[in-house]
């Protein structure tokens, strides 16, 4: 028997010109809410700390019912020991970082209430901060503060709203994996908002896909990143390589497709049921890292190593610092698939110097049946 | 100074000081409210809490005898019940002085609140307050500064009260009249060096009282 989940949201609510109609559920770990900006994962969050009233809906944690509109049940957010963490932050300036911390304990004895900050706040790093203001403290610092001061509640549910976009991209990296050390240090329940997709896959152990209000895929991480269920969650993830081709034929485990005057052959989808008649068109990608050059120091390929084989011509590159970008234009008439070329590959510093891709713009490149993902 | 230079003053000031006390009891909560609350009939009470910066001060005093006087919609009923009415008593003064200095405590008190970032109050919300504590703990004390300059503003404003004052509480020595009032009364009766050191000193108090406000207005930002 799978354990019931710790977190199951039903949410439905219309604000002029918006409507957020939603179902998720998670289980351990941290749950990401992710997607484009104005998709309604902020209205969710709000929603969950019960900031926001939602017409209908159910939302329990961990067996605990925080909202049920047909049994009339809206605990007000100071009953829901929800812990929120600003987009911003939203530290209280007048306050010192010990009284940010502490803020949400005024109701226990003074001693517990000295204890529970000091402990915080040795977690977190920040015994030596804690007579500052935040307006002395650097952004890291304030990301710290305001997960203490939600985390001092002892929260039944921790909820952060772009926890890292208030801080410049080279602390946003480092602090990330700070944040995500933390998150699994708690093994609380948590739900994390972001737009980011490598910050959402850095934190989330499950990935829920909202666009426009509704959830377009859930799923845990790895597997989201595999398999995207759709065109719309390949786009909101900003995957390179999304094409569209005709179904030639589809069994279970294989489909053939044509593209660009090729037949290429992938992996179905693992549940094994799409199975799209002849000429349907179909939508799929194929990651830029798994496309592999030929080498023509070596003879003629050989077809039993290689699959779906094909030509063409490296009509643009950038370099990323560790890996190369090359855009590749088939050796076939017509339109490429994405304006000027047909195909981004990705290939290591290393590897562009040793086949001097630089001077050779010319190549034959092969792409495993595994790595062209349908979506279905 | 003459003696009813002195009592004008200590009048004045007394007025002044019991106004802004009032103002501080009214309009803060006021502020508040219409800086944070939707409601049914909040644009007309905003309206009428404003509308004494631009009427004439004698307009906003014919209303406040309309209500207050001894026929009055308020005033009728007080005078029957306790005999006592409050026109031309130094309580028509402070009246008169709250009322018009009003507007200028709410107005700068609400555009503070407003500045303050609601995530701080939802934050509180989530951390176990209502939203009364909230209001004290966070939303009062941040927006600080902008009250207490709208608070020096109000008692800038009842000091310097006239038209209103006049209408309700007239302009009776040692009971009513307040410096303005004895200003007045000093040039009509052709005796305006007598009151000239109450000229300077209102106007060097005024002085005092804006560039306070200013400095706590742009601290409050």
């Amino acid at each position: 028997m799978t354990p019931a989940p710790r977190l199951d949201v039903t949410l439905v609510t219309r604000v002029p010109g918006f409507e957020l109609d939603v179902h998720w559920t998670a289980g351990d770990g941290v749950a990401v809410l992710f997607g484009p900006s104005g998709a309604g994962k902020s209205l969710t969050l709000a929603c969950l700390a019960g900031l926001v009233r939602p017409e209908a809906g159910r939302i329990v944690v961990d067996g605990r019912v925080l909202f049920d509109s047909t049994a009339g049940i809206n605990l007000p957010p100071q009953q829901r020991r929800v812990g929120y963490v600003f987009q911003g932050y939203a530290l209280f300036p007048h306050l010192s970082v010990e009284e940010n911390v502490g803020f949400g304990l005024r109701d226990r004895p003074r001693a517990e209430r000295a204890q529970r900050v000091a402990d915080v706040l040795a977690r977190l790093g920040l015994a030596d901060l804690a007579r500052r203001r935040p307006a002395e403290l650097s952004g890291g610092q304030r990301q710290r503060v305001a997960l203490g001061r939600a985390l001092a509640i002892d929260p039944a549910l921790l909820l952060l709203d772009e926890p890292l976009s208030a801080l410049d991209l080279p602390l946003r990296r480092a602090l990330r994996d700070e944040l995500r050390a933390t998150l699994a240090d708690l093994r609380m329940a948590a739900v994390v908002v972001t737009h980011d997709f490598a910050e959402a896959y850095r934190l989330g152990d499950r990935i829920v896909v909202y666009d426009q209000g509704r959830v377009v895929q859930a799923a845990p991480r790895t597997e989201l990143l595999w398999q995207p269920a759709s065109e719309t969650v390949a786009r909101i993830m900003s995957i390179p390589n999304v094409m569209h081709g005709t179904v030639v034929k589809a069994t279970p485990d294989r489909i053939q497709l044509k593209w660009r005057g090729q037949l290429l052959e992938a992996v179905n989808s693992p549940a094994h049921t799409y199975l799209p008649p002849p000429d349907t068109p179909i939508a799929f990608f194929i990651r830029p890292e798994y496309v592999r050059l030929i080498r023509k120091d070596r003879g003629p390929a050989d077809p039993s190593h290689h699959m779906n084989v094909m030509h063409g011509t490296v009509v643009e590159e950038a370099d990323f610092g560790t890996t190369w970008t090359l855009r590749i234009r088939l050796d076939e008439p017509g339109t490429p698939a994405q304006g000027a070329y047909d195909l981004e590959v990705e290939v290591p510093h290393l590897v562009y110097e040793i086949l001097e891709i630089d001077r050779d713009r010319h190549w034959e490149f092969s792409i495993h049946r595994g790595s062209i993902h349908v979506l279905p | 100074m003459s003696a009813e230079s002195w009592s004008a003053l200590s009048l004045s000031i007394r007025v002044a000081v019991l106004a802004t006390v009032l103002n501080a009891l009214v309009g803060i909560p006021l502020a508040y409210v219409l800086a944070r609350r939707k409601f049914f009939g909040k644009t007309l009470l905003d309206l009428l809490v404003t509308l004494p910066l631009v009427l004439p001060p004698t307009v906003t005093g014919f209303y406040l005898i309309v209500l207050l006087g001894r026929r009055g919609w308020l005033g009728a009923p007080l005078y029957e019940a306790t005999g006592w009415t409050v026109a031309f008593t130094w309580w028509a003064a402070v009246i008169a002085a709250t009322v018009m200095a009003l507007p200028l405590l709410v107005r700068t008190a609400r555009a503070a609140i407003e500045s303050v970032d609601r995530d701080l109050e939802r934050a509180a919300h989530t951390l176990g307050r209502s939203e009364l504590r909230t209001a004290l703990e966070v939303t009062l004390p941040l927006a600080r500064n902008g009250i207490l300059a709208g608070l020096v503003l109000a008692f800038a404003r009842a000091l310097g009260e006239f038209g209103a004052t006049l209408m309700l509480a007239g302009n009776i020595p040692g009971r009513t009249t307040t410096v303005p009032l004895a200003i007045y009364t000093a040039v009509q009766t052709g005796e305006s060096g007598e009151v000239l050191s109450l000229v300077l000193l209102l106007t060097l108090l005024s002085g005092v009282v804006l560039v306070l406000a200013g400095r706590l207005g742009a601290r409050a930002t």
